[in-house]
């Protein structure tokens, strides 16, 4: 009558992920331009103030300019003798190739993936697209991925960057291509019913992240970490609501995992993000 | 008694014998419960029919005679009006999050401690077992160490932890009246009330629990954690499960609680309560099953889908066979067979008895077991304290504990333990639950003689 599956599903639901706060520190930030040396340090400038909330008094920062690197195999290499612990740089280096927003350009694509070091990609600076507000401060940061559940790694990085009485968005847009596909499948499952697949599945897809945001919630209020959390869970297109959602509320600052242990290229959904929003920062771990 | 020439009770013997093999075989025919039984029904009653030995009934109800076919005076309604009206309950009943909230409370309690979760869950499956039914109390905890031993990284100890827990099922199966369906065909037949069931059986249960959980972590290794760090830890980890995750609403929690405690209350006064007691157990269990199901009234059939029809076949068929059984004289048969143990006298029959209604139920079902030996033991017209009436049940719930396929718990037991993909075979099970068997068997026959002789 009760049966195994249905109380195995209660208790795993019930399993919660943990959020484990940790402050982020960056001690190394290693600029990568394809300028010049001025041109590298007003950029660097610009950027010292757009990121006042993560440095410290011991912060170390270094330049790599067009002369440093002329190949990703020399660009691995001075970073690798660098060793920081957060690089900035912009899509497309040593091309042109940015007048196009179709490629995030070779330097970037290999840097995302062969080092370990989070990525801070600012809008390029010869284009116009960046949005008025960006790059000035991190008042509004928003942290986006495919599967929020248990990451306390960007919650906690996302919180650093976040602007102390600033805006912390924890977000979560569950594809609907990819529910309806699955639904498809089921509807042709004599076995299965329809509806309730749609309505169980849907709202366990959505409950996950919104437990973790509210796992979060607790924790960093008893961390009395100053920073007020948003939450935006739906599902959706998600480049297109995350888009709205950077409009709307004027991010300053996306954070999202680019990395995926079960392949060479970039994770999930992070690639078509990361090609299409290129008008505010991205932070990519 | 009817006169049955002795060549209509041996074919009558050997077609019993032969459903009592099909059971035990059940698996090998690919074959349910129900359909097995209920193939023997038809047989015996086709040949009941042939020989003579079965005429419509005449019943008088309201002083009127109805005649009905002799196969359905011969199921016992009752049993089956108290199995199909506890099991609804107890379905709608654990959609209030009752007893995951339980669960999942005492999971934190322990800290996440391996000796202080095999302590908490040993208990939780003897008092759900009792409350509930073993089967229910083995999936509930059973899944719930697989997923808290998992998140504790400690799926090493996972086996004893399933292992004991599905030899506390068949433990806790003894605490009351309706935990187990021998319990409620004996107890019924000897005409035991609740109360005294309870009174008589409770110091067996505590005794047996406690010893089976020391065994248990003594044979399996499970410690208490040593250092401060790894406690931290395994408490961190524990604390990230929900026990409130499961309950719908507040409202339904708090009904669904109260409604559990008055189902006990309402259980254990039946043979007192004015009315009620005209009605009997199962009038009880179906009108619990009623009230929790408005809960659920636009959604019922979901309810009536997920009953073990399975189940319920298997006893309808289950007592005509029994039935044609006493007509073609074969229970006499057996009862002879019977009457050298029972002359051993109180204290060496009751232990015999126990004994080989323990073996038996070892290697086929306990149900056709306490269903035929109730039936014996009641044509010989024996008091209801009797010690014969506790061999019988005390033998029918511990045989289960000697094979996997003694009892339906211990089967769900080693179920999720290959869902686990952990190796146990027939001959490994027998050989880790010997122990904890013989040792519950020693215990079992010497309360039976001390206390309840």
């Amino acid at each position: 009558m009760t049966n195994l599956d249905q109380f195995e599903s209660v208790f795993k639901s019930a399993d919660k992920a943990v959020f484990t706060y940790e402050r982020a520190a960056f001690n190394r930030i290693l600029l990568v331009s394809d300028m010049d040396t001025t041109a590298a340090e007003g950029i660097a400038e610009r950027v010292r103030a757009f990121l006042s909330t993560i440095e410290q008094a011991t912060t170390d920062w270094s330049i790599l300019t067009g002369k440093d690197f002329d190949s990703i195999q020399s660009l691995l290499e001075r970073i690798e003798e660098h060793k920081p612990d957060l690089i900035v740089t912009y899509r497309h280096l040593h091309s042109a190739a940015w007048q196009w927003p179709h490629s995030l350009g070779e330097y970037l694509d290999v840097m995302t993936q062969a080092t370990s070091v989070p990525v801070l990609v600012l809008p390029h600076p010869d284009a116009n697209y960046a949005l008025p507000h960006t790059v000035s401060e991190t008042s509004r940061v928003m942290a986006i991925t495919d599967h929020l559940t248990g990451d306390s790694q960007l919650v906690n990085i996302a919180l650093a960057f976040t602007k102390s009485e600033g805006s912390c968005w924890l977000t979560h847009v569950e594809s609907q291509i990819v529910f309806d596909r699955y639904l498809e499948s089921i509807s042709k499952v004599p076995a299965l019913d329809t509806e309730i697949a749609r309505e169980t599945l849907h709202d366990q897809l959505l409950k996950e992240p919104k437990d973790f945001i509210k796992a979060c919630r607790v924790v960093i209020e008893q961390e009395d970490v100053a920073v007020q959390i948003e939450e935006f869970v739906t599902m959706g297109e998600p480049v297109e609501q995350y888009g709205k959602l950077i409009d709307d509320h004027k991010i300053d600052l996306l954070v999202l995992h680019t990395k995926d242990e079960d392949q060479l290229a970039m994770h999930g959904a992070a690639y078509a993000l990361a090609v299409e929003l290129r008008a505010i920062p991205l932070l990519m771990l | 008694m009817h006169q049955v020439s002795s060549n209509i009770t041996f074919i009558f013997t050997g077609l019993l014998v032969a459903m009592i093999l099909s059971l035990a075989f059940e698996e090998k025919l690919h074959a349910k419960k129900s359909v097995i039984v209920g193939l023997f029904a038809v047989i015996t009653l086709l040949c009941a029919a042939i020989f003579g030995l079965v005429h419509p009934e005449t019943v008088q109800i309201l002083g009127h005679p109805i005649t009905l076919p002799v196969y359905i005076p011969g199921i016992d309604w009752e049993v089956i009006a108290i199995i199909l009206g506890s099991s609804l309950f107890v379905d709608v009943t654990s959609k209030c999050g009752l007893f995951t909230w339980i669960a999942i409370k005492l999971t934190k309690a322990s800290g996440g401690d391996p000796l202080k979760l095999l302590i908490f869950y040993g208990v939780m499956t003897v008092v759900f077992s009792a409350v509930l039914n073993n089967v229910t109390a083995m999936i509930i905890v059973g899944t719930l160490s697989g997923v808290s031993l998992a998140k504790l990284r400690l799926t090493n100890k996972l086996l004893g932890f399933l292992l004991i827990e599905g030899l506390l099922t068949n433990v806790g199966g003894m605490l009351t009246l309706i935990s187990s369906v021998p319990n409620i065909i004996v107890g019924n037949t000897a005409g035991i009330t609740f109360v005294t069931f309870f009174i008589k059986a409770s110091p067996y249960v505590a005794v047996a629990t406690a010893v089976t959980i020391w065994m248990g972590a003594r044979l399996f290794n499970i410690q208490r954690l040593q250092n401060d760090a790894a406690k931290a830890e395994a408490a961190t980890l524990v604390a990230g499960f929900d026990e409130n995750d499961g309950i719908e609403s507040a409202g339904f929690f708090r009904f669904g609680t109260a409604m559990t405690g008055l189902f006990i209350v309402a259980m254990a006064t039946v043979s007192i309560t004015p009315y009620i007691k005209e009605l009997g157990m199962g009038y009880v269990a179906l009108a619990f099953a009623a009230i929790m199901l408005t809960r659920y009234k636009a959604t019922a059939d979901r309810f009536y889908q997920a009953i073990d029809w399975d189940l319920l076949a298997f006893f309808g068929g289950l007592f005509i066979v029994i039935n044609m059984m006493e007509h073609a004289l074969v229970l006499n048969l057996i009862g002879d067979g019977l009457t050298p143990i029972i002359d051993l006298g109180e204290t060496l029959g009751t232990g015999v008895l126990l004994v080989a209604a323990a073996v038996a139920s070892s290697v086929t079902d306990n149900i056709p077991l306490a269903a035929m030996l109730a039936k014996i033991l009641g044509g010989m017209n024996l008091p209801s304290d009797s010690p014969f009436w506790w061999a019988v049940i005390f033998g029918a719930n511990l045989g289960g504990n000697l094979t996997p396929i003694g009892s339906a718990s211990t089967l769900v037991a080693v179920t999720i333990i290959h869902k686990n993909k952990l190796p146990m075979s027939f001959v490994t099970f027998v050989k880790a639950a010997l122990p904890f068997a013989v040792v519950q068997l020693a215990l079992a026959a010497a309360f039976v003689l001390i206390f309840l002789r």
